[in-house]
């Protein structure tokens, strides 16, 4: 699954540059309300920044310092969840899409999901001691809980880590444990991150086929909605629609029409830059497949 | 002149049946990204190297062209030309293809490995006279009986709601002697039914089971082996001998090369499966010698009775148990 997305904080706060949150940061060991309030603020205005970046080359070279920082802020603030969150999500989206090493890939993402799951075990303690029990009472403790950011924030660093472990059976059994997650997102919040949770809902949804017990057209559904939620400009939806659905059900006019709307469409839109930036390049490689797919 | 002429004629039709390009379209329920897509996909890029284009493999992964039955309509009908195949489907072409699925047949990997030596030859021989190449036998793993309640001895599965294929007959078959009355029901309404409490019981491998998500509803695995399920790749005869001689070659060792490393493959996810079930809190219940015996008489009273009615083929049993007699271990349960 390349579903991975970089943390969107909803905060209003004016922004302060970088190397202003991170000096802040730094400099104000004595005073941890205001060295959390900046790392908090960077970690937003990173993944903003990042989310509306055009060159994907640059976020690849660039980041790994970032995350690096990110390692830092959190050695000094081990119990900040957002801190924790905000960095999962970083090194998730970094693992998911600019790492091309599985081994890398794995690692990285491995540390995405630790810090997702210590980021619920301090504030969502409940759910934190089911993390790795039976799926039944995971899912119990998942509808019990209201904290669309935490229940997001630890779909999204697993989901990568399923991802980049995908021949490990440990991780193929946490499958179901990301899509409670995630419907129970969509459920509280159902337009949350501009319907990025359907665009992980749409993938999981396309796993398997009708023949062996999936339902690939609740899969659908649920890209049809990120879709319709994001008003058509998360390419990335139409892109993984083609790629698990249209594919999973062999059908080529849908894969080919939603790969040449990715292409025909200008990638630029806040929030979405990046990844469609991404979704074209993999909708490019998809279309130049199709013939020999279909 | 007019000879000459249709000398030449015959010298083109000759000459482009040598270059032409052959498509073989197979079919498999996999889905695309599994480990038997992905290395069907890989004999079939060394197919196409090896032929320079001459041979290519079209996949038609997840169940897209039907299930097991259809395909092999398809085949018939030469729409399709191959397809990945469990043994009880393939048994409608040639009865033995269920051999290695006989309940009850095999304890352990040893049986297995021994067995098929000497019996995967023989078999490939029977395909061929049924018109079937068989390019690729792969072991998909031990499938144990599962559920959501202790099913450990005959009573307990008396009282259980237990699934078996559609149209599975040795399944049905087996329960039945057994004194369970199963719930037949095809392959994709598994999930939900256990979801729903239909069934409560089901028999899958342990990969098998994490795939398909039933382990959300697993909390008890029964640990004898139910039966040793089997995968085929098997394509059309009439078409596979348009083939030349050396792109046949070419063909059997990519995919018997590709269905070694599923082999291996899945015997380790049967391994790791079985690990993550245990780690999830799933508890097996190892059978009492009593309970092991019980079922593994169950088996050979199916058996015989698919000899009796003629559904296997006695030769071939005879060479089965013989090489399991050369096992050690051979005759426990």
């Amino acid at each position: 699954m390349q579903t991975s997305r970089f943390m969107r904080c909803p905060t209003r706060h004016r922004s302060v540059s970088l190397l202003v949150a991170v000096g802040i940061a730094l400099a104000s060991g004595g005073c941890a309300s205001v060295a959390q309030r900046a790392a908090d603020r960077f970690a937003s205005n990173l993944g903003r920044a990042v989310l509306n970046q055009d060159d994907p080359g640059t976020v690849r070279d660039g980041l790994p310092a970032y995350l690096l920082l990110l390692d830092g802020l959190i050695e000094g603030d081990p119990g900040n969840a957002a801190l924790l969150r905000a960095a999962a999500g970083m090194y998730g989206s970094y693992a998911g899409s600019f790492v091309a090493e599985p081994a890398r890939a794995g690692i990285l993402a491995q540390r995405a999901r630790d810090y997702a799951r210590r980021a619920t075990c301090i504030d969502q303690v409940a759910l934190c001691a089911v993390l790795d029990r039976p799926f039944d009472r995971f899912a119990a403790a998942v509808q019990a809980s209201e904290d669309v950011a935490a229940l997001y924030g630890l779909s999204g660093a697993w989901a990568t880590w399923i991802q980049t472990h995908s021949e490990d059976f440990a991780a193929i059994a946490d499958i179901p444990k990301v899509e409670a997650l995630l419907q129970r997102v969509v459920v509280l919040v159902p337009d949350h991150d501009r319907g990025m949770p359907w665009v992980y809902l749409g993938v999981l949804g396309s796993l398997r086929p009708e023949a062996v017990g999936g339902r690939p057209e609740q899969g659908r559904a649920a890209f049809e909605r990120a879709i319709e939620l994001s008003q058509g400009r998360n390419l990335m939806a139409k892109t993984l629609f083609a790629r698990h659905y249209a594919r999973l059900v062999f059908d080529r006019d849908l894969h080919d029409r939603l790969l040449k709307e990715v292409l025909a469409t200008d990638p630029k839109a806040p929030g979405f830059t990046l990844s469609n930036v991404l979704a074209q390049q993999q909708a490019q490689e998809l279309l130049g497949t199709s013939p020999d797919y279909f | 002149m007019r000879l000459a002429s249709i000398l030449l004629a015959l010298l083109f039709v000759l000459t482009a049946s040598a270059t032409a390009q052959t498509t073989l379209k197979v079919a498999s329920l996999a889905p695309d990204g599994s480990l038997w897509m992905k290395e069907m996909r890989a004999a079939g890029e060394a197919v196409a190297q090896g032929s320079e284009g001459r041979v290519t493999i079209k996949f038609y992964p997840g169940g897209v062209m039907g299930n097991d039955a259809t395909v092999l309509r398809k085949i018939r009908l030469g729409q399709l030309q191959g397809g990945a195949f469990t043994g009880s489907e393939l048994s409608l072409v040639y009865k033995n293809a269920q051999i290695y699925s006989l309940p009850f047949l095999f304890a352990n990997y040893d049986q297995v490995d021994a067995v098929r030596r000497q019996v995967d030859p023989l078999l490939l021989a029977g395909f061929e006279q049924s018109g079937f190449r068989v390019v690729g036998i792969s072991g998909v793993g031990f499938a144990y009986l599962m559920g959501s309640r202790e099913v450990s001895n005959r009573e307990q599965l008396k009282q259980a709601k237990v699934w078996v294929p559609q149209n599975d007959r040795i399944a049905e078959l087996t329960f039945r002697a057994g004194g369970v009355e199963p719930i037949p029901l095809p392959l994709g309404d598994v999930f939900t039914s256990l979801q729903t409490g239909l069934v409560d019981t089901v028999g899958n491998t342990a990969a098998g089971a994490i795939a398909l998500q039933w382990h959300t509803k697993v909390s008890h695995l029964f640990d004898l082996p139910l039966t040793y399920v089997v995968g085929y790749v098997a394509i059309d005869n009439k078409r596979f001998a348009t083939l030349s001689d050396a792109d046949q070659a070419l063909v059997s060792k990519a995919f018997g090369e590709a269905a070694a490393r599923i082999d291996a493959g899945n015997r380790k996810a049967d391994a790791d499966a079985r690990a993550v079930l245990r780690a999830q809190g799933v508890v097996f219940a190892t059978p009492s010698a009593a309970e092991a015996t019980y079922w593994k008489g169950i088996g050979t009273q199916i058996t015989q009775t698919l000899v009796d009615d003629q559904s296997l083929d006695a030769g071939l049993l005879q060479q089965v148990q013989a090489a399991l007699a050369s096992t050690p271990g051979a005759g426990t349960p």
